[in-house]
């Protein structure tokens, strides 16, 4: 079956090469990568209507993710609210603790089973800042 | 008449300078209503000596959605400028309600009537008598963060007391937050004369001049109360800097231990019935105050009893 990820992702070109953004609300694209048997089959990058938001950006952030088809999400941290959305929309979010991750090492990990599901928020409300 | 007892600064003795000089005027055969729109902090009623009473709640919208009229189509969400509702394609639409303003935009824009007005309770408002003084009080339910709907329910009824009977009240003196924010904007916007009350220090001075500038936005009549004024002999420094800056004074209150006997007692050291000492100096200062008062009021044309 396939697999769904969307990566937070650190510029508008986003794609596997890209950084991983340790933001979820604020990131500036997603990586929507598609596996098949462990394998990468498809790559797209769709960009985070959420970035420049001055607030609720965790709940336009988890719409562009769900609206693009991905059921998981690999993520540095997670607001309350982004949670919360997240829950709702029943995507599972897998967190990742190291920094300066390519989009290609966060989906390796996630492939190794090094990543564990986030329950709840890890910071605060606008930690993304704006 | 509508005073408004403001400051910026937390600590000033807002509500001191509040209480007394609702206090004042009540010993002069003044009708007094006197309002706290420190909804975070509501204590007034403690230095009045009074209990809260007649306790209503304060309603606050939150959207409720109707899955038999809801057609999912989104619009809702797309309008709301705060995101408080989650919508994707073919879910119905989710509140987040801690992001919820409460602006009602969703309800009156839904083109099929779907979502429904419902209410939470963020807070409360009191109304008791004390000593002849009228005493309004908000308090804010603790976590939640819309203060000033606290304050608008608290304006509402005194808009209500003025529509049924516009001369039941002489004074009507609003003691409001330390801060320059909104929930003190709404009680300045009402006010005929605003009264900060500062102290001599450098903290006292910023929020000042911070609480003046909103003040000179509003475009009101002001006079500043210096409390505190012999603070390790900073008074005449502090008066003239203030003159220099054309800000107008209405009195300074010397450090005073009667006012802290009446403070920590919860007897207005101005009240007729207490029993402080009427040559000590915080009771001279309050009474030039006053005075001064009385002398604005003549000076606009306002009613001297």
């Amino acid at each position: 079956m396939d697999i769904i990820i969307a990566v937070p992702s650190a510029t508008l070109n986003g794609g596997l090469n890209d950084q991983m953004d340790a933001r979820f609300g604020r990131c500036h694209s997603f990586t929507i990568v598609t596996l098949k048997n462990k394998e990468i089959i498809e790559v797209k990058v769709t960009p985070n209507p959420a970035y420049e938001e001055l607030g609720g950006a965790g709940v336009l952030a988890s719409q562009a993710v769900h609206n693009s088809g991905a059921t998981e999400v690999i993520v540095g941290s997670l607001g309350p609210n982004a949670i919360n959305s997240l829950n709702s929309l029943k995507i599972k979010a897998y967190h990742v603790s190291s920094n300066n991750l390519s989009v290609k090492e966060a989906i390796d990990l996630y492939l190794d089973g090094k990543l564990e599901i986030l329950e709840s928020a890890n910071v605060v409300k606008h930690h993304g800042g704006m | 008449m509508l005073i408004t007892i403001t400051g910026g600064k937390g600590g000033t003795g807002k509500t001191l300078c509040a209480v007394n000089i609702a206090s004042m005027f009540k010993n002069h055969g003044y009708n007094v209503l006197l309002i706290d729109g420190d909804v975070e902090n509501p204590n007034t009623y403690l230095l009045l000596g009074g209990q809260l009473e007649k306790k209503v709640a304060v309603p606050f919208f939150k959207p409720k959605i109707s899955e038999e009229k809801c057609t999912k189509c989104g619009l809702c969400a797309e309008n709301c400028t705060t995101h408080a509702l989650l919508h994707v394609n073919d879910s119905y639409p989710i509140p987040i309600l801690s992001l919820c303003s409460g602006c009602k935009l969703c309800y009156k824009i839904c083109p099929d009537k779907a979502i429904e007005e419902d209410y939470k309770v963020v807070g409360w408002t009191y109304k008791t008598i004390v000593n002849d003084i009228t005493l309004m009080l908000g308090e804010l339910k603790p976590s939640e963060a819309r203060s000033a709907a606290i304050v608008e329910s608290l304006l509402e009824d005194l808009d209500k007391i003025i529509s049924e009977n516009s001369n039941k009240y002489d004074v009507i003196i609003l003691d409001t937050a330390p801060g320059a924010h909104c929930d003190v904007e709404l009680l300045i916007k009402r006010a005929d004369l605003v009264i900060p009350v500062t102290e001599p220090t450098k903290f006292g001075k910023m929020d000042l001049m911070r609480i003046m500038e909103l003040i000179k936005l509003l475009g009101k009549d002001t006079k500043v109360i210096v409390n505190r004024s012999t603070l390790l002999g900073f008074k005449q420094e502090f008066l003239k800097e203030l003159e220099e800056r054309g800000i107008e004074i209405l009195g300074d209150i010397p450090l005073d231990n009667d006012i802290v006997a009446s403070y920590c007692q919860g007897i207005p050291i101005m009240d007729d019935k207490s029993t402080y000492n009427r040559e000590g100096d915080g009771y001279i200062a309050f009474k030039q105050i006053f005075e001064n008062l009385l002398k604005w009021m003549h000076n606009t044309n306002k009613k001297v009893k």
